[in-house]
């Protein structure tokens, strides 16, 4: 094979405009993501959007309330997941880290997963990012700490971003297209087969039959964790001597 | 459109519009029961607008959401301006939408070959329980931000000690609504009152444990009085919602009174039978008739009323918990009468065959039952007023009296 014959081959390859439109998407996270610079960010907004709607292009045509549903809340999760890494204020970066997960609750119950949706927005959105707001809050009232408003690797948290996408959405679209799904893999259940089920009654069935053991190692992990907070919390108290306490 | 999608957006709208006014009217029923207790007259002066008729103040509440309307929206200059809009909006938003879940009566019999109509916004939602529980951990995120944005220490204070609280309680809330979710084999709400609707055995006869430790963390998550810790206008001047004036300010009070509500809903719901009473509300299953629709519905609705005025007698009978009480209560007290509640109530599921087959009968079964539960009852309530006694000194314990130098 010739060099030319080489250089044609590669370029015909259908992965190229993933390929351009990853590196174009993570060109535009590069310059939005705080770097402690000022300037760009603007400009990088505008390539991760294009990014954003071409990626989106890609997707078969929308038709009906349904589609009009997921595109909606897909749109909400992609857009809140950059909020969260690119505002300089940790508070709010967190308030967009809860929409992206509202978000991905709500593409859960989407596709007829009642419990994990549910279960997304109290576990994580409840109790672990409340956690987290908690300390970010009592850590920097005035949110002015420079070390905590500048992203600590941009450029390869971009690029390695851009990369996974890429490849992912390729790899989807080529086994998409073999299967010929399109759209079928974000069909909602129907309404009958979401009303009628006993979704947590299947779930909690499958839980604790074919994934006991990995349910009761969870369980025992969680016990040990509770254990050595106690073990952690308990060091400060006093010891007592002769009816005295140092 | 489809018709379902009809259908929905008119249960959405009788919904909120029936919520927005029952808050409106508790705020005034509370005004009333506080004027009572306290034995003075209460608002009975406004009635209808630009005439002498009085009408026992019942305008009152038109009034006070005029009044709100119409003040001025200050925002304070120190203040996060996007997070100070966004929290009043997402604890309101989060409280009306719990109740999508929430069946305000059985069901309705069919109107011109449609039907029969669930009263409930969106039925047959599997994980209705959950549900509920997720929005109202939402409902956190409104006081903190609330608190965070105001930038002021009074606010903060608020804001922490409601999350710390809000966190602490949903603890204990799980474990009593498990032994419930356990006895009737699912999260659905409608199919928890049929449970107990078929059986004519509430759930607070046989789990009175699980009924306390429900009620008071049901208390402390709406933070009505012996837990308004979060707002304790005499210490934080109004905790969360200090800087907060206007249509706001309207919209946290009304969203607390939600959060009353939605507690009074689940305290009926999960304990009281829902629309169930012996020998009124006739069969579980089968075709419903309208008088018995709107028997359920009305016996449902006085059975919250109930709850209400329960929560407003509350409010005016006890002071406020210290927060090391409050703590000590949640992790000391409640975690472990929720736990007992559950292992019990298992044990009771579990051997509830054999024991219908030994007793001879259901009847039988379910006085056995009764009796085993509240006798553990009794023991547990013996046994925290023993480890725990009444005390109101929070010192640091060194050993004892008169040991610390």
């Amino acid at each position: 094979m010739s060099f030319s014959e080489r250089v044609t081959y590669v370029l015909s390859h259908p992965g190229w405009p993933f390929a351009l439109v990853a590196l174009l998407g993570a060109a535009g996270m590069f310059l939005l993501l705080p770097r402690g610079a000022r300037g760009g960010r603007r400009v990088g907004g505008m390539l991760a959007v294009a990014a954003f709607v071409l990626l989106g292009a890609k997707l078969p045509h929308l038709t009906g309330l349904r589609e009009g549903v997921f595109a909606m809340l897909a749109t909400v999760t992609v857009v809140s997941a950059v909020g969260s890494v690119t505002f300089r204020s940790p508070v709010y970066c967190a308030i967009w880290f809860a929409l992206t997960l509202a978000g991905t609750a709500g593409l859960f119950m989407f596709q007829g997963a009642q419990f994990l949706g549910v279960a997304t927005i109290v576990v994580y959105a409840g109790a672990i990012l409340v956690t987290m707001l908690f300390v970010l809050m009592l850590a920097q009232p005035q949110g002015l700490s420079t070390y905590d408003r500048v992203s600590w690797e941009p450029l390869l948290g971009a690029g390695v971003g851009g990369l996974l996408v890429g490849l992912l959405t390729h790899l989807l679209r080529s086994s998409l297209a073999t299967a010929d799904a399109g759209f079928a893999a974000a069909k909602p259940m129907t309404e009958n087969a979401v009303l009628v089920n006993e979704h947590v009654a299947g779930l909690g069935a499958q839980l604790f039959s074919k994934h006991l053991i990995a349910v009761e190692a969870g369980g025992s992990l969680l016990l040990v964790a509770v254990v050595a907070a106690v073990a952690i919390t308990s060091q400060g108290v006093p010891k007592r001597q002769g009816g005295r306490y140092e | 459109m489809p018709e379902y999608v009809i259908v929905a957006l008119v249960k959405i709208a009788l919904l909120i519009g029936g919520l927005m006014t029952a808050a409106a009217y508790f705020v005034l029923l509370e005004r009333w029961m506080a004027a009572w207790i306290q034995d003075r007259k209460g608002p009975n002066r406004v009635g209808i607008p630009l005439t002498k008729i009085k009408l026992f103040g019942l305008g009152q509440p038109l009034a006070d959401g005029v009044k709100f309307i119409l003040k001025e929206e200050y925002t304070p200059g120190h203040v996060d301006k996007f997070l100070y809009s966004l929290a009043p909006i997402s604890i309101l938003a989060a409280a009306l939408a719990s109740f999508a879940v929430v069946p305000v009566g059985d069901r309705l019999p069919a109107i011109f070959g449609y039907g029969p109509f669930d009263l409930t916004a969106a039925p047959g939602i599997d994980v209705g329980m959950i549900y509920v529980f997720a929005l109202s951990s939402i409902a956190v995120y409104g006081v903190i931000l609330g608190g965070w944005a105001s930038n002021n220490k009074y606010s903060f204070l608020g804001g922490l000690r409601s999350s710390a609280q809000l966190i602490a309680y949903e603890l204990p809330m799980g474990l009593g609504i498990l032994g419930i979710v356990l006895a009737s084999g699912s999260l659905r709400l409608e199919t928890i009152i049929n449970a107990q609707a078929s059986s004519g055995l509430w759930n607070v006869f046989w789990q009175p444990i699980g009924f306390v430790v429900f009620v008071i963390a049901a208390f402390a998550e709406a933070a009505r009085l012996p837990f308004d810790l979060p707002e304790a206008e005499q210490e934080l001047i109004g905790g969360y919602h200090t800087e907060y004036s206007g249509l706001r300010l309207l919209m946290y009070l009304v969203a607390e009174f939600l959060h009353m509500i939605m507690a009074a809903f689940l305290i009926v719901i999960l304990f009281l039978g829902g629309w169930h009473f012996w020998g009124l509300t006739g069969d579980a299953t089968g075709e419903i008739t309208w008088g018995q629709a709107i028997l359920r519905h009305i016996i449902l609705m006085s059975k919250i009323t109930g709850v209400i005025l329960f929560f407003m007698l509350v409010r005016w009978s006890w002071p406020r918990f210290r927060f090391d009480q409050l703590m000590a209560l949640a992790w000391k007290v409640m975690l472990p009468l929720g736990m007992v509640n559950l292992v019990v109530i298992a044990v009771l599921v579990e051997f509830q065959p054999q024991l219908i087959e030994r007793a001879g009968g259901r009847g039988m079964a379910s006085l056995l039952m009764i009796g085993a539960s509240w006798l553990i009852g009794i023991i547990c309530w013996a046994a925290v007023a023993w480890a725990s006694p009444l005390g109101t000194d929070n010192r640091p314990v060194y050993g004892k009296i008169g040991a610390m130098e």
